[in-house]
């Protein structure tokens, strides 16, 4: 077990801790909701006035409320999503890796199938039949994104099964639950996390893409994605619409993956990663 | 050998870079522009695409032409007058014109070209619906032809200016093909057909012998960009000398307006936006709260601030362009207070939700959707916004009546004539009206279609568009400018509002 006093776990936790304390205060920091509009105060610069310290946007909302408030937003799309599909993917995988056979080839096929699907075209599918909004983009994370997990697993179980420590577990009579959960997740786990820190930053963005194309939260929300989507136009001529929030993405994403380094050493159970 | 491979490398870069180097200041008298489209075939009958029309009105004539100014001028032909009773047209067509291909104009090519776009070739195509009217046409001489029309058409000759009505060369069609003619189209335009790369760009170049003299340009070419940001960076890098619309978003103005080589023209175009209501259902049923929802929302403000002004406020959903616009129609004040009272009246409770749905692709009016959402907050309403993808929009949502109790109307409205409009908005059973039926609007409606006299149908059309105000039908919003980014080495350019840009008088430094 790696030490709580490893650099990169100060530096994540920080990150990770000081982003989460803020959103968490939002609602006391800005009232509003980083939702007043005020057409006479537009596009005002960054660091000059102590009431908009990062600008105002196009519509002359505050950036930085808006910045604060939309990781609500953002952070649960990512965390919710990425939740999801893991808990998922990894029983798909493991059940099919372990068992083999039929349930293997059912959800294999299947997973083969949702691959070939281009996420665009399933996006655009799936918000027209079940409508946009922000529990129906999770969901379509999660279904865009069990198989990424689900394939992942599968793989290390096949290598890992025929391993002498599984072997000797099952000739001793443990329990298949046991061996799934107790013995072959803990060897397994180490690339999931990886997997998961990436995903966590790609749906954050992904969330942004879908309401680009009009399919994901309301626009008078806040959220990172959105923000971003909002003020690419503007760039040229007011980079602190966009800039702010890409730097706050940036920092959150970071400060994951420390988190997801430090923590995969942790849970290494061989050890081999420590240093 | 080593050092010598290089010496001659580097000599070989510093060439090709002096190539680059030289490119943008381009060959004499070639104009570079950025269109957002490929319309994919260059055939009249198969393309209803604004941005057809921006590339091709170089390449045909049509039988009338109506330039930037809006104003109905002879084309290929030369005079018409109405007969029996304006069922049938007669036309004098221009003498001494010849194809690109050299092939001769005359009275045969123009039943060719209409033979074709009513016959089967035209059936697979969109253009022929506008042109039914048209029963047939017949040869007088080589050079008069009679339009027999089914009933009165007092939009035709504008119709006759555009898209599926260009003439085209019998001959050539009939000999290579209509997928040749696709690729390789040739007309009696001021520019003639040099290559077509598809989803590059496609080059013309000057011809010498068009009837309106011989355009001031060598070569004129087209870049299709479809990507905002890119287009605006090419024109900066001067790579492209005109950026033609729909492509610069209100975003980018400053930033093309802070570089001193470069322009914008903007001119009020046939577009028109609003905010339709659910007339049918909700709050929205009544019209007291339709009202108050108009007078809630500060549309000048939204003007000035969101759009920099380049729009221009409408009291009825059509811009001071079209045939019917009635310049003494004002649109509701912005009132908040009479709102607020208006809703009081109408029972509404303060925090009732109202839902406007929108396309979710249009950046700048997603962001005119949260003005407007934040301005009804402020009588009140609590509003949100619903954005959807636009073919779901257009094509489920808005048809089935499915929508909130707002929804986004964009209309085009190329033939600047409100009846286009208005039929296809308030008339019972259309597609674009899925909420209302009103008697007395489909009579006015009716009424108009077939009266040529101009001065009586105006008054029609005003007076539809007046009753439709009175009964707030929608939210009107604006009629946005038609927005060009130019460099100022192109000299005499005039902003067509409907982007049919003609470019023969155009020249360049």
């Amino acid at each position: 077990m790696r030490g709580f006093k490893s650099l990169e776990f100060i530096l994540g936790a920080t990150l990770v801790g000081g982003i989460g304390l803020a959103i968490l205060l939002s609602g006391l920091l800005f009232p509003d909701g980083g939702e007043s509009i005020n057409l006479g105060a537009r596009l005002m610069r960054p660091f000059v006035d102590a009431r908009h310290l990062l600008g105002t946007d196009p519509l002359g909302r505050d950036v930085l409320a808006r910045v604060v408030v939309g990781g609500k937003i953002s952070l649960k799309v990512g965390a919710f999503s990425v939740a999801g599909a893991v808990v998922v993917g990894v029983a798909m995988g493991l059940v099919s890796g372990y068992y083999r056979g039929i349930w293997d080839v059912i959800v294999m096929r299947f997973a083969d199938v949702q691959l070939a699907l281009p996420f665009i075209l399933m996006a655009i599918t799936f918000i027209a039949i079940f409508g946009g909004g922000l529990t129906n983009t999770i969901i379509l994370l999660i279904v865009s994104q069990w198989v990424q997990y689900a394939r992942l697993v599968r793989g290390s179980v096949l290598a890992l099964r025929e391993r002498e420590f599984i072997l000797a577990a099952k000739a001793i009579g443990v329990p298949d639950v046991s061996i799934l959960f107790g013995h072959l997740l803990p060897n397994l786990i180490g690339p999931v996390i990886v997997l998961m820190t990436l995903n966590v930053a790609n749906n954050i963005l992904l969330e942004s893409s879908l309401t680009f194309l009009g399919l994901g939260v309301d626009p008078t929300i806040p959220s990172w994605g959105g923000m971003l989507a909002d003020g690419r136009t503007y760039l040229q001529n007011a980079w602190w619409v966009s800039v702010f929030p890409g730097l706050a993405i940036l920092l959150t994403v970071l400060g994951l993956n420390l988190l997801g380094d430090w923590l995969r050493d942790s849970l290494d159970p061989t050890g081999r990663t420590a240093r | 050998m080593k050092r010598v491979l290089m010496t001659s490398l580097l000599a070989s870069v510093a060439v090709v870079g002096g190539w680059f180097a030289a490119a943008p200041a381009q060959a004499a008298g070639t104009l570079t522009v950025s269109s957002p489209q490929d319309p994919g075939s260059w055939d009249p009958i198969d393309t209803f695409l604004i941005n057809w029309a921006s590339v091709a009105t170089n390449i045909y004539d049509g039988l009338t032409y109506r330039g930037p100014d809006g104003k109905l001028v002879p084309g290929l032909a030369t005079a018409w007058q109405e007969l029996d009773d304006g069922k049938r047209v007669r036309f004098t067509l221009r003498k001494g014109v010849s194809f690109h291909n050299g092939e001769p104009f005359d009275a045969k090519a123009v039943k060719f070209t209409f033979d074709r776009l009513l016959g089967d070739e035209g059936k697979k195509g969109p253009q022929r619906s506008n042109y039914t009217v048209i029963e047939a046409v017949e040869i007088v001489d080589d050079f008069t032809v009679d339009f027999r029309l089914s009933a009165p058409d007092p939009v035709l000759l504008v119709k006759l200016a555009g898209y599926g009505a260009m003439i085209v060369p019998p001959k050539y069609v009939q000999e290579k093909g209509d997928d040749f003619f696709n690729a390789h189209p040739v007309g009696t335009g001021p520019f003639k057909f040099v290559s077509y790369e598809p989803k590059i760009g496609i080059k013309l170049e000057a011809y010498a012998q068009h009837w309106g003299g011989a355009p001031k340009l060598d070569r004129l070419e087209y870049r299709f960009i479809a990507e905002p940001a890119t287009a605006v960076a090419e024109l900066q890098a001067g790579r492209v000398d005109l950026v033609i619309p729909p492509t610069i978003p209100i975003g980018m103005i400053s930033t093309i307006e802070s570089n001193p080589k470069l322009a914008i023209a903007a001119v009020p175009g046939p577009g028109v936006d609003a905010l339709r209501f659910n007339t049918k259902s909700g709050i929205t049923k009544d019209e007291r709260v339709r009202k108050a929802m108009i007078m809630a929302v500060d549309r000048d403000a939204i003007i000035q601030s969101i759009l920099q002004g380049q729009a221009q406020p409408i009291a009825s959903f059509q811009g001071a362009l079209s045939f019917g616009y009635d310049p003494s129609l004002k649109p509701l004040p912005f009132d908040p207070a009479q709102a607020k009272a208006l809703l009081k009246e109408a029972g509404v409770k303060p925090g009732t939700a109202v839902q406007i749905d929108v396309r979710g692709n249009d950046a700048t009016f997603v962001e005119v959707a949260q003005a407007v959402a934040a301005y009804l907050q402020g009588v009140g309403l609590t509003a949100s916004i619903k954005p959807y993808e636009v073919n779901v929009l257009l094509n489920d949502i808005i048809p089935s009546g499915k929508t909130g109790e707002m929804f986004q109307q964009k209309w085009g409205g190329w033939t600047l004539d409100y009846d286009n409009t208005a039929y296809a908005m308030y008339h019972t059973g259309q597609k674009w009206n899925p909420y209302d039926s009103d008697p007395k609007l489909d009579e006015m409606l009716e009424s108009q279609r077939s009266i040529t006299d101009r001065v009586q149908r105006e008054r029609i059309l005003q007076g539809i568009a007046r009753y439709a105000a009175e009964r707030a039908l929608e939210m009107p919003l604006y009629n946005s400018n038609a927005i060009y980014g130019v460099n100022k080495r192109v000299k005499n350019f005039v902003p067509a509002p409907d982007n049919r840009l003609r470019l023969d008088g155009v020249s360049v430094d």
